[in-house]
Formats: C-alpha cells, structure tokens, sequence
C-alpha cells in the first residue's frame, strides 16, 4: 500500500469510529461533524458545474432546499426514510434536468444572475405554497435524536461525492466539461454535444445536495424557508469551495473544512458582527487568493507528497 | 372588472417601477463598463437611504436636498470601491475574474449589512423620513403626491444621464468601453479610470434611489441583497446593455408587483423572479438585448 491509502483509509478509520466514544458532549460533537459533512458536500458538488465547467451556478443551494423540503413532504407522507430519501433525490435531479436547458441558454455573468435569482424565486414559491409546504411557518417531521444514523450517511455521502469527483474528471464526460471551460465555442466545433453535457454535469451536481438536504431534514426536524434558502446558506459553500481551490478535486474540502472551523472555532464566541467577519473573510478570499489555498506552495507541496488529492477536475 | 382600480394599479405599478429603473440602471451601467456583477450595489442603496435618515433626524434639514448632497458623496464611495476592491481582479483570467468579483462584492455586502444592523440595533429596524404631501384626487384615482415628486426626480435623473452619455465626450467614452473595450484603449481612452467613474455614477444613482426610498418608503439594514437581486432581475429582463431595456424592465416588475399584489398579495414579491425567468425561457438575451 502506498503512502496516500494508508493516509486517507486511517483518517476513514477515524471518522468510522468517532461517535463509539463515549464522551459528556457527544451528540454536541456530531453534530458539529454532521455539519461540516454538509458544508463539504454542498462546496464539492458545487464545484463539479463551476471548477470544472467554468459555470458559475450562484443557486446551487436550491438542490439543497428542494431535496429537503421533497422529503419532507414525502416522509410526512408515511414513506420509509429510505424510500423517501430515493424520491427526494430523484426530484432534485429532475428538476436540476428541467431547468438545465433554458439556464444553460445563457453563458457568464448572465448565468450567474439567471441562477441567483432561482434561490429567491423557489423561495418565494415555498413559502407561497403553503398547503404543501407550511409556508414561512416552516415543516415539521416527528423528532427524534437521530445523530448518529445521520452522522454514518452524511460521511457516505461526503466520500460518495468525492469518489464520483474524482471518476467523473477521469472520463469523457468530465473531459468535454473542461474542453466547455475553456473555450465553449472550439468544444462544440469538436463535436462536444455541449448542451447535454451541461445537462449531465448539472444533474451530477444536484444528486448529492439533494441527498444531504434529505438528510438534513432528517436530522434537524424542522425547516423553513428562510434556514434552506437563506443567503448564508446560499453563498458559503460556494465562498469555501473557491476559498479552498476551484478547480482542484480536493480543493473545495479544503475551503470547506477551514472555513467552517475558522467560523465554529473563533466568531461564533463574538456577540456582534459575525457577518462582518464572515464577509471581510470573503472579501480577502476574493482579492488575494483566486488560487485558493490548496494551490499555495506548502499546502501544495504537502497534498503531492500524499498524491491523488492534488489532482485537477 | 373595474377600470378604475386597473388604472389606478398601472399608476401606481409605473410610480414604483420608476425607483427600480434609476438604481438598476446604475447597475446596469457598472455591468456593461466593468463586466462585474456588483452585489453590493443595493448596499449603497440602504447605506445611502440610512445617512439620509440620520441627517434629517439631526439636523431637520430638507430630505429632497439631504439626497443632493449625499448622492455626489457616494460618486466618491463608489470611485474608491472600484479603486481598492475592483481594480486589482482586473488582470485575471475571464471566468476566475467573475467568480472573485462575486466574492469581493458579496463580503462587503455582508459587512455593510452587518455594520449597518449593529449601529442600528436590528436588522428588520425600518427607518423612513416623515414626510407629508396631500394626495392629489382626480375624478375616482388618488396619485401621492411624494411618490409623484420621487417619479419626476427619477426622471430628470434619466435624462440627466442619457445626455451625459450622448453629448459629453467622457460619456461618449464609458459608451465606447460598454462596446468595446480594446477599441476604446487603442483609441486612447484610460479604461481603467473610466471603470472608476462607471463605477461611481452607478454607485450615485444607488444612492439617489436609497434617498427616495427613505422618503416615500423606508430602509432596513437587511433590504440590500434582496433589491439587489431584484434589479438584477429589471437587467437581465431589459437586456444588458440597452437603458430603454432596463427602464422598461424596471416599470414591467413595478407593474407586475402592482397588479398581482392587488389580487394575491403573498404573489406579489414573486413576480420580478418569475418574469425573470419566464423572459429568459423566451429570450435569453432579455426584452431589448442585442
């Protein structure tokens, strides 16, 4: 075995066998970890349309809000948890296929503008669906401490979705997304069919929102459009994965990791300006690291010594 | 149904389309120059709408004349926030430029959002300027006076800008650069600095609309990003690039909030949202985009 796996397969290990110690504040600790779990997936998959395939999709977060809000509606329903999970997925993905092609009708800015306003839109619409969805005054499914069955999907779904990363920008598919990247016109010329693989790789990067967003109903018990939709929730996953390196399999969980602890270790404990914190973060992101932190020399230099993980989509 | 009600909802439906058309056209404006997607944009609004507030509060000065004061001081606002945060993306490559100047724009909407709730205690506080004209009646339809002074100034507004860009050579200049920017720098224009000054007229007329908002409505620390995405909307729908477009975007979503809010009113904020998209289904470049 290589240096990488035995690396990669012990920090498993470890995370497998987290929740089995017996500790004062254990749900408290998983719970910090489910989260996390959910910034990670949110931030990668965000970065199969946008490191990729030069896509910048600001709503992103909707795959997230719709895949919990279908179980939610589903498991109240009476379905079984993972009946209804299967079903909430599968209407993400369709609804990532349906919008794909007037969205993808546009390029640049004017996508990033287009899909930005599809978060206040399903928000809206939530909210005005109040039959189906409970409205502003949010859903409720039957509580229950389930952190730790959370804890082992959400990690599944973290390596589920690097794996597929991973698979998906050593094939023909994710190869025709970067030849779209960098020039769209030449890729199409070459017979790159690049509407549907546009449609393809938005519909990959629906599949694992959805999931958590599942699963995050499951855990938490009760949304309302505000939690799922809200700009936070929105932008940070997108801030983390360009903080980390867009463009990098591993960059986004990089940003992802570091950001969510920076935020749960240092600012949560300030009682006013969080937000400003959070945006001067953001703000620096912008100005000084375009690369991200995975592409600095130490960090690089450190992930090549691993190997894999330094691997471009 | 009753036509009066349907006119009077048209009237008032262009009253506040006009609000929309000044600050998204400022937007519009920085986008076609700088090529960036300003989500502070609606930041300088609230910014703007609160230093209104807090001067006719202290001072009891005139709120029409508070705003031509405070909007040349946002030129200077805008100016600086192109130079400090804007310029230094300017060498990047396309797609990576647009993703910083996303980042760049949303943390500082963020902190101005935050700074401007922690000075006033509360993110939903609603701030507004008390004013009070006597409505004009004519025959069945009641027009607000205030609301009909804040649409006159928009105008004037408008027009000022329409002949600054027509007639003036450093308007013809920031024409050129929305055009073409590499034919603009060989034929000797500093594309750099007329970035800045796209970047502060926008960033005035931003400032012009927040004043009459806290006239003739209100501002609230929180109101910043939601009216940002929705001048985003009134410029994607009009078409980038093209004033009648955005103009006639922004009285379009006024109508619309308008009528449909009359008859549902939960629907009534939807509405710029989903004409967004519904113009986009039909014409990916907006109403009057080339």
């Amino acid at each position: 075995m290589k240096t990488r796996h035995v690396l990669l397969l012990s920090l498993l290990a470890a995370l497998l066998l987290l929740p089995l110690v017996e500790a004062e504040a254990r749900i408290y600790i998983l719970q910090i970890f489910i989260f996390l779990f959910l910034n990670i997936v949110l931030a990668q998959s965000y970065d199969i349309v946008d490191g990729a395939m030069g896509y910048l999709n600001l709503g992103h977060i909707c795959f997230f809000a719709l895949g919990a809000y279908s179980f939610g509606i589903l498991y109240n329903a009476g379905l079984a948890f993972p009946l209804a999970l299967g079903l909430a997925v599968a209407v993400v993905v369709g609804f990532a296929g349906a919008i794909s092609y007037p969205f993808f009708r546009l390029r640049g800015a004017y996508f990033a503008l287009a899909t930005f306003g599809l978060v206040k839109l399903m928000e809206h619409i939530t909210i005005n669906l109040g039959w189906l969805t409970g409205g502003s005054n949010g859903l409720k499914i039957d509580p229950a401490d389930r952190s730790m069955p959370v804890y082992y999907i959400s990690l599944a779904v973290v390596v589920a979705v690097i794996l597929l990363s991973w698979r998906v920008s050593r094939s023909r598919l994710g190869l025709a997304m970067n030849a779209i990247r960098e020039d769209e016109e030449v890729a199409r010329d070459f017979g790159v069919p690049a509407s549907r693989v546009k449609a393809q790789a938005l519909m990959i990067s629906a599949v694992f929102p959805g999931m958590i967003g599942a699963v995050y109903t499951w855990n938490v018990n009760f949304i309302d459009p505000n939690q799922v939709y809200g700009l936070k929730i929105a932008l940070t996953p997108i801030a983390m994965a360009l903080l980390g390196g867009s463009g990098l399999l591993v960059g986004p969980v990089i940003g992802a990791v570091f950001l969510y602890l920076a935020e749960e270790l240092l600012w949560t404990h300030l009682a006013h300006l969080q937000g400003a914190i959070m945006g001067l973060v953001i703000v620096l992101v912008g100005l000084f690291m375009p690369g991200g932190l995975a592409r600095l020399k130490g960090v690089a230099g450190l992930l090549g010594w691993v190997g894999w993980l330094e691997e471009e989509r | 149904m009753d036509t009066t009600i349907l006119v009077q909802l048209v009237i008032n439906g262009i009253l506040l389309g006009g609000v929309y058309a000044l600050a998204a056209i400022g937007l519009s404006l920085i986008f076609g120059v700088s090529g960036v997607l300003n989500l502070a944009h609606g930041e300088f609004l609230m910014l703007s709408g609160f230093l209104v507030f807090v001067l006719h509060d202290t001072f009891q000065w005139d709120p029409f004349l508070l705003v031509a004061l405070v909007a040349p001081l946002f030129f200077l606002v805008g100016y600086a926030f192109e130079k400090a945060l804007i310029r230094p993306l300017a060498a990047r490559k396309e797609h990576v430029r647009l993703a910083s100047a996303v980042l760049v724009t949303l943390g500082a909407a963020l902190i101005a959002e935050d700074f401007a709730a922690f000075f006033s205690q509360d993110v939903q506080f609603e701030k507004s300027v008390d004013l009070f004209l006597p409505t004009l009646v004519i025959g069945e339809l009641y027009l607000p006076s205030l609301k009909l002074v804040v649409f006159f100034l928009v105008m004037l507004l408008i027009l000022a800008l329409f002949l600054f860009l027509k007639f003036t050579f450093l308007g013809l200049a920031v024409q050129a650069v929305t055009q073409n920017r590499q034919g603009a720098m060989l034929n000797g224009i500093n594309t750099t600095r007329i970035n800045a000054i796209a970047f502060g007229i926008g960033t005035m007329l931003a400032a012009a609309a927040g004043g009459f908002e806290v006239i003739h409505s209100y501002v609230a620390p929180n109101i910043g990003l939601p009216l940002t995405m929705k001048y985003l909307c009134v410029i994607v729908m009009g078409g980038l690039g093209s004033f009648v477009g955005v103009a006639l975007g922004g009285i379009i979503i006024g109508l619309g909030e308008s009528i449909v809010g009359f008859f549902h009113p939960a629907w009534g904020q939807t509405v710029a949202y989903l004409l967004l998209v519904g113009v986009l289904l039909i014409r990916p470049k907006g109403l009057l985009g080339t």
